[in-house]
């Protein structure tokens, strides 16, 4: 019996061995490096020397004026994207999960955006935004919406707020495809109980359904949170974080950082986003537990 | 090896690395090379295979792969696998690579001597394959230089010679939806500013090191630059698209092609575009000039490299040989609309006719420079990031002329120590 666990735990850990190789070799060991790195002299143009500097990095990050807006523009970008992203999502995810004819077309045209990549999306966006040759200005004109062309990537104001659209018009389909697979997790006795008790539609979804997605909203929404975060593909192309900075977040930061060859500093943006995320998490876990605790 | 677990093991990180090794080839006699370019597109990469093709077959027993990664992370991508030290034989270098990949013992100096293709390139090319320390790490392809693209049915007779004209006929274009200059606020931008700022500063700039005087003061701190930089938040905010202070190089193209602007500075390269756009009433010229009648550009360019740690220098030499000769040379810069590195092209039609004549007037006018700019100083990579970003602060009204220069001057001040 104990040569049967122990044979077993081997092959157990032979299956597993590849992947944890692999994620040991892709993530931690770039991961280090990197948080390495921040402490470091680690210029591209001259890495025969690389002295450590110790936190010379960070105070030079912290010290950039840059920085603190790309912060703040960070919040705005995450906190709106995400609201939008996800009642829109919430509502199409509603609407899909009721039977109608070619259903299973429309789920796979609505999901479509979520299989491109980020950066072609915003490589698109941008020439559908351009003030002079863009299709938005064209439809707006022809739809008597606007006078004249609007400068969308030009004007601070209107870059982050066509930077969000497309982040929203992307984002929309992860919530829908994520809430439309609670939904369908939902019991259908609890509903056919409540309906017995003659609970309205909107007392349904109140007491039945929120109830019992719950767990998997607080859990998509901490995901999306991360990830609109650490998505700088879409504003890299549409705007490199122009005009003058309107459009940088903080990992767009990240990226100019290394762009200017100097990796010690980009270690260093790198760390502050991982303590700004685990500190966000921490604190979001023990909420929603709270929530789900009282 | 007894222990399945060990032997697993062992077979596994096999597996991951037999993947990653360079230079291997199918049969022991096969040399395979691995060449990765930079300025991808999919006509150029198709034009470099071809070249690889006729390598290939004059050299039997030789394969080249070459990668090709996308545009705007191929250089990031070339310097992570340069810090590998492994899998590369031959490289694209651009100018401003050059001297960190060199500096950081990345690439084999080239033999210049016994190779009779040296004395067929131009003095440029020449010239700028030993600009880094005077050692050929690089053989240019094929060069980059700005020229004025003017439209003929636009009203103007005649080109404008310095920048106050262009921003004069800029305005005259100027009106509805048309406008007079395709004006490059996006990624770039800064680099027009500062040839506006060199042409104001006139003979008092040090073309070998074009960021600063001849008096060791940087171009940015004279009253000139002032004058230069707020006519060109004029020629901004007066003749230009509101958009264009986030356009980039393909704007800028689209706006001149599609009938939006008038004007236009760009790499040779444009004309193949603009012939094939179908616009037909367009000429060149010399880029506009300062006030006191000189103009100031750096050419671009890039060349093929070899890297330090090739494992077959001598057929990876043999490449990169093989595409600096003429018949390679000339037909990589008629596919890319280049200025060519041969002697040979300048007896090619193509060269010296129709849009490439504004390259030869630039050429035999003395008061044209080619200048050299600070690429090798450490803070440079910083400069190009910062540097645009000020001109969209400074065109969208966050930043003063003032500010801008101030703090460009503190910047190329301080690396002046850096260097010395």
């Amino acid at each position: 019996m104990r040569t049967f666990t122990v044979r077993r735990a081997r092959f157990i850990a032979l299956c597993l061995l590849p992947g944890v190789v692999f994620v040991v070799l892709f993530t931690y060991y770039p991961m280090v490096r990197g948080a390495v790195i921040a402490f470091q002299r680690y210029n591209l143009f001259d890495l025969t020397s690389t002295p450590f500097t110790g936190l010379e990095n960070f105070r030079a990050v912290l010290a950039e004026d840059r920085f603190w807006t790309a912060l703040r523009n960070t919040g705005t970008w995450v906190a709106v994207s995400l609201f939008f992203q996800f009642f829109l999502g919430f509502g199409l995810a509603l609407l899909l999960r009721r039977h109608f004819r070619g259903r299973g077309l429309y789920q796979a045209w609505v999901f479509f955006p979520w299989a491109m990549s980020g950066f072609l999306i915003g490589l698109l966006w941008r020439w559908m935004f351009n003030g002079q040759f863009g299709v938005v200005n064209d439809l707006l004109l022809k739809a008597g919406l606007i006078e004249e062309r609007i400068g969308f990537l030009a004007s601070p104001g209107w870059a982050m707020t066509s930077v969000i659209v497309a982040n929203i018009w992307y984002g929309v389909t992860f919530f829908a495809i994520m809430i439309m697979a609670a939904l369908q997790s939902v019991p259908g006795e609890l509903y056919e109980a409540a309906a017995v008790d003659g609970a309205s539609r909107l007392r349904r979804f109140w007491h039945v359904t929120l109830p019992h997605i719950r767990p998997t909203l607080a859990l998509i929404v901490l995901l999306r949170i991360i990830w609109i975060l650490n998505f700088p593909d879409l504003i890299y192309a549409m705007t490199g974080g122009g005009p003058a900075g309107s459009t940088d977040i903080i990992t767009t930061f990240l990226i100019q950082q290394v762009i200017g060859g100097d990796y010690g500093r980009a270690g260093a943006v790198g760390l502050l986003i991982l303590a700004l995320l685990l500190a966000f998490s921490i604190f979001y876990l023990n909420a929603t537990r709270f929530e789900k605790a009282r | 090896m007894r222990n399945p677990v060990l032997a697993a093991t062992a077979a596994v990180v096999t597996l991951m690395f037999a993947g990653c090794g360079s230079g291997s080839s199918g049969s022991p006699d096969e040399i395979r090379l691995r060449m990765i370019e930079s300025l991808t597109g999919p006509e150029r990469t198709k034009l470099i295979k071809s070249l690889i093709a006729d390598f290939e077959r004059a050299n039997p027993g030789v394969t080249v792969e070459l990668i090709s990664p996308p545009l705007d992370s191929a250089d990031q991508k070339i310097t992570q696998i340069l810090q590998t030290k492994k899998g590369l034989d031959v490289l694209e270098v651009r100018d401003h690579t050059a001297k960190s990949f060199s500096n950081n013992g990345w690439l084999a100096e080239l033999p210049t001597t016994g190779w009779p293709g040296w004395q067929d390139l131009t003095e440029l090319a020449q010239k700028k394959a030993v600009e880094v320390g005077g050692k050929a790490y690089l053989i240019p392809y094929g060069f980059y230089q700005r020229t004025l693209f003017y439209r003929t049915d636009f009203g103007m007779t005649a080109p404008p010679a310095t920048w106050q004209e262009l921003y004069e006929a800029g305005r005259k274009m100027t009106s509805g939806d048309r406008y007079g200059y395709s004006f490059r606020g996006g990624k770039g931008g800064a680099d027009y500013a500062v040839m506006m700022i060199s042409a104001y500063n006139g003979d008092a700039l040090n073309p070998e090191k074009s960021f600063y005087l001849k008096d060791k003061r940087t171009i940015f701190s004279t009253p000139e630059a002032t004058q230069a930089l707020d006519l060109f938040v004029k020629i901004f905010k007066e003749t230009s698209p509101p958009d264009s202070v986030s356009w980039g190089y393909p704007e800028m193209v689209q706006g001149f092609t599609s009938g939006v602007t008038g004007m236009l500075i760009q790499d040779p390269e444009v004309i193949k575009t603009v012939e094939e756009s179908g616009v037909t009433a367009w000429s060149t010229a010399p880029i506009p000039k300062g006030p006191t009648g000189y103009a100031y550009q750096p050419v671009g360019y890039a060349g093929w490299g070899v890297t330090s740690f090739s494992e077959h220098p001598k057929e990876a030499v043999k490449l990169v040989q093989f595409l600096s000769e003429a018949k390679q040379s000339i037909a990589f810069a008629k596919g890319n609309s280049l200025i060519p590195i041969s002697r040979q092209a300048q007896s090619d039609p193509q060269f010296s006719q129709g849009a490439w004549k504004a390259y030869l007037q630039a050429q035999q006018d003395p008061k044209q420079v080619i200048t050299i700019r600070p690429v090798d100083y450490p803070g440079w990579s910083q400069f190009l990031v910062d540097s645009d970003r000020d001109i969209q602060a400074l065109i969208t009204g966050k930043k003063t002329t003032a500010e801008v220069l101030k703090a460009w001057d503190t910047f190329w001040v301080d690396q002046a120590k850096k260097v010395s």
